[in-house]
């Protein structure tokens, strides 16, 4: 999806809960090694137990969000639509500039070896 | 929507199996951690040596960590099948992908072929003026009957009988040199003739 410049929602939505389940993994990870020193930081502790809830809870309730709405829009039809046909017209239109180009470097060579003769 | 279309039974069961996945993982993720918090708590009394309590502890603990990991890996590809599921299934956001795209082409589409157009008026003169300079000069290898485009318009104006298959263009100015390429290009200002004509 990086190739066209589509401005989906719900595909950078879901980007977006990629980047909290890793923060999820970091945060219990964070939470285990503070348990595990002698003196522990109970605020931190804290901070990042209730962080780690509070993520856990907004992926899960994105995610099935997500999937009611699949629910909704899903056919069983495969999409059937294409821009095949302004592709095409596109790249006439680029072929005739490319022709247009080398037409005229054809006439400027030939100016230029009758003004050296 | 006025009603649930009802979906093929495929995907019902597609959709099911990822709430499922869904609500397994984060189940997963939770127990999984709250056992090891209670795990990392030191009991005065225990059945076994402190030793071998402390072991299986940190066995223990180690178990729940690669779960916990292994439910987020999972739930990693569960957001990869949904962008999938997503990019095939989602109509409106693959309508609206196509019509931008259709869009973005037509609109190059077009300034190229405007662009074409513009070279064309101007090349149009100076082709005009190249013609001239070439078929008068000593560098011409034309024959006789082979004339160039200005005096065939030139012999044309004074004798209609020498046309020789080529078209009476409508010659509105008695000049010579204004008549040609007003007959070929569309509206244009070139009417004084190559000399005074300023290109943009």
């Amino acid at each position: 999806m990086a190739t066209y410049s589509l401005a989906n929602e719900r595909l950078r939505a879901l980007e977006d809960i990629e980047r909290e389940i890793g923060a999820i993994l970091q945060n219990a990870g964070t939470v285990i090694l503070e348990l595990s020193k002698e003196k522990t930081n109970e605020r931190l502790l804290d901070r990042q137990a209730a962080a780690f809830t509070a993520s856990v809870q907004h992926v899960e309730a994105e995610l099935s969000a997500q999937i009611r709405y699949l629910t909704q829009v899903a056919t069983g039809q495969p999409h059937e639509g294409s821009s095949y046909s302004s592709r095409k017209d596109c790249q006439m239109a680029l072929k005739r500039v490319d022709y247009a180009r080398l037409k005229l470097s054809d006439v400027a060579r030939t100016c230029e070896q009758l003004l050296e003769n | 929507m006025a009603q649930q279309r009802a979906l093929p039974q495929s995907k019902e069961t597609l959709l099911q199996s990822y709430n499922k996945r869904l609500k397994d993982d984060v189940k997963s993720i939770m127990d999984n951690f709250t056992e090891i918090i209670k795990t990392a708590k030191i009991e005065d009394e225990t059945q076994v040596s402190r030793a071998t309590q402390g072991e299986q502890d940190h066995y223990e603990m180690h178990v729940r960590a690669a779960n916990i990991v292994r439910a987020g890996e999972s739930l990693m590809k569960l957001v990869s099948d949904l962008k999938q599921f997503l990019i095939l299934n989602d109509f409106p956001s693959v309508n609206e992908a196509i019509d931008q795209r259709n869009q973005q082409l037509r609109a190059l589409q077009e300034e190229c072929d405007r662009k074409l157009i513009a070279l064309r008026d101007e090349i149009s003169i100076d082709l005009y003026e190249l013609e001239e300079e070439y078929y008068s000069s000593s560098s011409s290898l034309c024959e006789a009957n082979d004339l160039p485009l200005c005096e065939a318009y030139w012999r044309l104006d004074l004798d209609t009988d020498s046309a020789d298959g080529l078209s009476a263009p409508v010659l509105a100015s008695p000049e010579p040199s204004a008549g040609p390429l007003q007959a070929a290009a569309p509206a244009h200002s070139h009417a004084g003739g190559p000399g005074p004509t300023e290109h943009a």
